[in-house]
């Protein structure tokens, strides 16, 4: 594999290379749509680092993001990178790209909702995935994966997952 | 051999010290937590109880997994999350010993889930606001988990408190058995104050009225009423645990140990 | 239209179903035909809904026995990284046999009706989790071993003719990769770690391998409701099919790991563009799915148990909620 040449790569183009990086959860989602990606720097000299949060503290993901992030960034002939993990500020849903709440919608899984900063009780009425009505009730707050509730369709009966609004 | 003496003086390094016993008191509570949750999994009265304790037992872990790194990394030993979960001796464990109770059944857990859960969102709330950076971070991340946690627990409460005669008994026993451990989580030592008074930590004196009028007001709506007694247990902040945590401790670390100079 | 609320009011046109009782049959198989989907409020033959419904009960089961056997390490995962990754994969379990049980529902079924018939063992569950987890390693072999079968099997899924069920396992899939993913990287670790890990790798991969072959089910001579489910398009491929696409994915990832697959007989196959493996001992497969592997009775009883002592916590939670419908309707409306 050829080196790159650290000053022919704009930072932007490093970035695109980081962002392009799929969730290994929800791997319709890349890490750039999720809002978990939080920096890229270049440095002069080509090192790179590369700043991520996690969306829950027990996440299981990171050590899986930080391996596909430095191979990504290996394949393209960059060896000296480093993954930094930060808490703060702590990730939101509102992090979440328009262009990522669409994928997740087409995926089957009801987007995040604006977040309500007063309660988590309160979830609005979702609509359906599936057919799009409003007719739908919880079925679990607690879904497959920490980010997900699971709700069911009264209209169409899908069962659908909801990535919940935090 | 305990690390921590609330009796001993302040030295100029002892305020970085006393930083690090304040995010293992914080991440033992959390690891044992964790590992006494999880042992629902599978074994839950229904599939939605599966999902959700082992999603709280999760959240726990991952705080508990960045308060243990940060208390290493303060301490400056070397010392990282896995040197201090699996390779201290019971001594050296620092959590409340409502942590560390067995299991017990549905109505206990949900009456320490109350209590727990109330008693970390006064916390987390609170710390948010620490000078310490990390230690706000974690606590920013925590108190959004625990929120759903102790809304979880609430949810519980009101169903077994005012479901049938059975699980209003079950949840008046549970909470018979919890509560000479509940006030351990509200003692003040001279570590905890001086760091309150830095700005770095929140004194749990300070949680106790809020955590209880949380709790009493669930209580009430659930017909039940907190038990009176004057039994206290405590000493978990010193090392001193009941008899219980030995055996989660032995289960818990036994593998790791067993290959010490592995990686898994 | 990115955001639920944005979401133009709902569509319902789709509640009319598109097949009519009268010709149903016709009409059934010409969507089938056609790669169609059958929607829950379809009218459908009662073979195909009941041997769906049996189907998707069997694989919410799966997901729910198989809990155990991986629950078992929980409390004694040798870092507390992998202890959070194995608990975020039972809970992902746990949340497939939730979601499947919900897409049984679709089709009329009660699960709490699927659970007595688990319970009683009239239904049953994937044979794979009756073998025991004697050690750490076998986090890793379950999870690149009877994952990876898992994946082969349910892809297929993905396009079965069922709507919900199809959806369902797209989702499934990709979270059971990662969980393959986890498995492989917990073997590669171990495998290169100490004389003492590595033989605990390689004795969990062979006491894992020939079970998880059993997992395609019985060869394709000895299946007899494979041509249905063929037929109506929830099944695609043969069980032989299957294991063969397996052996064949499977063979270069043990070379990776510097594992052995512990089969003498198993070679690449030049003419057949396949790999070669020894003839399966399907006794062993009848025993287990008569109730006789090693860890039958063990499963059961803790499944009943867990159900029989959580009986009082669901019965609170009726009442309660028959309470407070109770309050709600006498309140004065405000
Ligand atoms: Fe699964
Ligand atoms: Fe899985
Ligand atoms: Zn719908």
């Amino acid at each position: 594999m050829t080196a790159v040449p650290a000053a022919a790569i704009s930072a932007d183009e490093v970035r695109s290379i980081v962002a392009a990086v799929l969730d290994p959860e929800v791997p319709v989602l890349t890490i750039d749509d999720l809002g978990i990606l939080r920096d890229v720097t270049v440095d002069a000299s080509g090192h790179v680092e590369v700043t991520i949060t996690p969306t829950y503290s027990g996440c299981p993901a990171m050590e899986a993001i930080t391996a596909d992030v430095t191979q990504a960034l290996g394949d393209k002939g960059f060896r000296d990178v480093r993954v930094r993990l930060v808490l703060a500020p702590a990730w939101t849903t509102d992090w979440m790209s328009d262009a990522g709440k669409q994928k997740l919608l087409d995926y089957g899984i009801a987007p995040p909702q604006p977040r309500d900063d007063t309660t988590v009780r309160l979830t609005l009425s979702l609509r359906c995935p599936q057919c799009g009505s409003p007719d739908t009730r919880e079925l679990s707050r607690f879904g497959s994966t920490a980010c997900k509730a699971l709700w069911v369709c009264n209209a169409c009966r899908e069962p659908f997952d909801h990535f919940k609004a935090i | 051999m305990t690390e921590l003496s609330a009796s001993s003086g302040h030295l100029s390094d002892s305020a970085h010290a006393d930083k690090s016993v304040y995010a293992l008191r914080l991440g033992d509570d959390a690891l044992i937590y964790a590992q006494r949750l999880a042992e629902w999994i599978a074994s839950a009265p229904q599939l939605e109880e599966d999902v959700a304790l082992g999603n709280i037992a999760l959240d726990q872990l991952g705080q508990a997994r960045s308060l243990l790194r940060y208390a290493g990394a303060v301490e400056g030993a070397g010392r990282d999350e896995d040197a201090l979960a699996y390779f201290r001796d019971e001594r050296d464990f620092l959590n409340a010993q409502i942590f560390e109770l067995a299991r017990g059944d549905f109505g206990f857990t949900i009456a320490r889930m109350l209590v727990v859960s109330a008693y970390q969102w006064e916390l987390y709330s609170r710390l948010q606001a620490s000078t310490d950076e990390t230690l706000a971070a974690v606590a920013a991340k925590a108190v959004k988990e625990v929120d759903y946690h102790r809304d979880h627990a609430t949810q519980w409460t009101l169903r077994l408190g005012d479901g049938t005669d059975e699980s209003h008994a079950r949840m008046l026993a549970g909470l018979d058995l919890l509560w000479p451990y509940v006030p351990e989580l509200f003692e003040t030592d001279e570590l905890v104050t001086t760091l309150a008074t830095d700005g770095i930590a929140v004194d749990p004196a300070a949680l106790e009225a809020p955590t209880l009028a949380y709790v009493d007001a669930v209580l009430t709506e659930a017909t039940l009423t907190r038990p009176v007694t004057e039994v206290r247990h405590t000493g978990g902040r010193r090392g001193l645990h009941t008899e219980q945590m030995g055996f989660l401790l032995a289960e818990m670390q036994h593998l790791a140990r067993s290959d010490p100079g592995a990686r898994w | 239209m990115y955001g639920s609320d944005f979401t133009p009011p709902g569509d319902t046109s789709d509640d009319t179903p598109r097949i009519e009782a009268t010709d149903l049959d016709a009409q059934f198989q010409a969507i089938i035909d056609s790669d169609g989907k059958i929607e829950p409020r379809d009218a459908m033959p009662e073979a195909y809904r009941k041997g769906l419904i049996r189907q998707i009960a069997q694989h919410a089961h799966s997901e729910i026995i198989g809990m155990q056997p991986e629950g078992n390490w929980i409390s004694r995962a040798p870092s507390l990284c992998r202890k959070a990754i194995l608990m975020a994969k039972v809970q992902d379990e746990a949340g497939h046999g939730l979601y499947l049980y919900a897409a049984a529902e679709t089709l009329g079924a009660d699960r709490a009706d699927l659970l007595d018939l688990l319970h009683s063992g009239r239904q049953k569950y994937s044979s794979i989790f009756n073998y025991p987890t004697l050690t750490w390693a076998d986090m890793g072999a379950i999870g690149w071993l009877v994952d990876g079968a898992a994946i082969v099997n349910q892809v297929p899924l993905c396009r079965c003719s069922y709507g919900p069920y199809a959806r369902a396992m797209v989702r499934v899939c990709k979270e059971e990769s990662f969980h393959q993913r986890q498995g492989f990287e917990i073997l590669n670790t171990l495998s290169h770690g100490t004389t003492a890990q590595h033989a605990m790798a390689q004795d969990a991969v062979n006491r894992w391998w020939w079970p998880s072959l059993m997992m395609f089910g019985p060869p394709d001579d000895a299946s007899p409701n494979s041509a249905q489910s063929m037929a109506w398009g929830i099944k695609r491929f043969s069980n032989d099919d299957l294991r063969q696409r397996f052996v064949d994915m499977t063979v270069p990832q043990a070379e990776a790991l510097g594992l052995r697959l512990p089969d003498p007989g198993l070679r690449w196959n030049e003419e057949r563009g396949h790999h070669d493996f020894s003839p399966i001992d399907f006794t062993e497969l009848f025993e287990v799915i008569k109730g006789n592997g090693p860890c039958n009775k063990s499963r059961m009883e803790h499944r009943r148990g867990a159900h029989e002592e959580g009986a009082w916590v669901r019965e609170a939670a009726a009442a309660y909620a028959d309470k407070a419908a109770a309050r709600a309707a006498e309140a004065p409306a405000a």
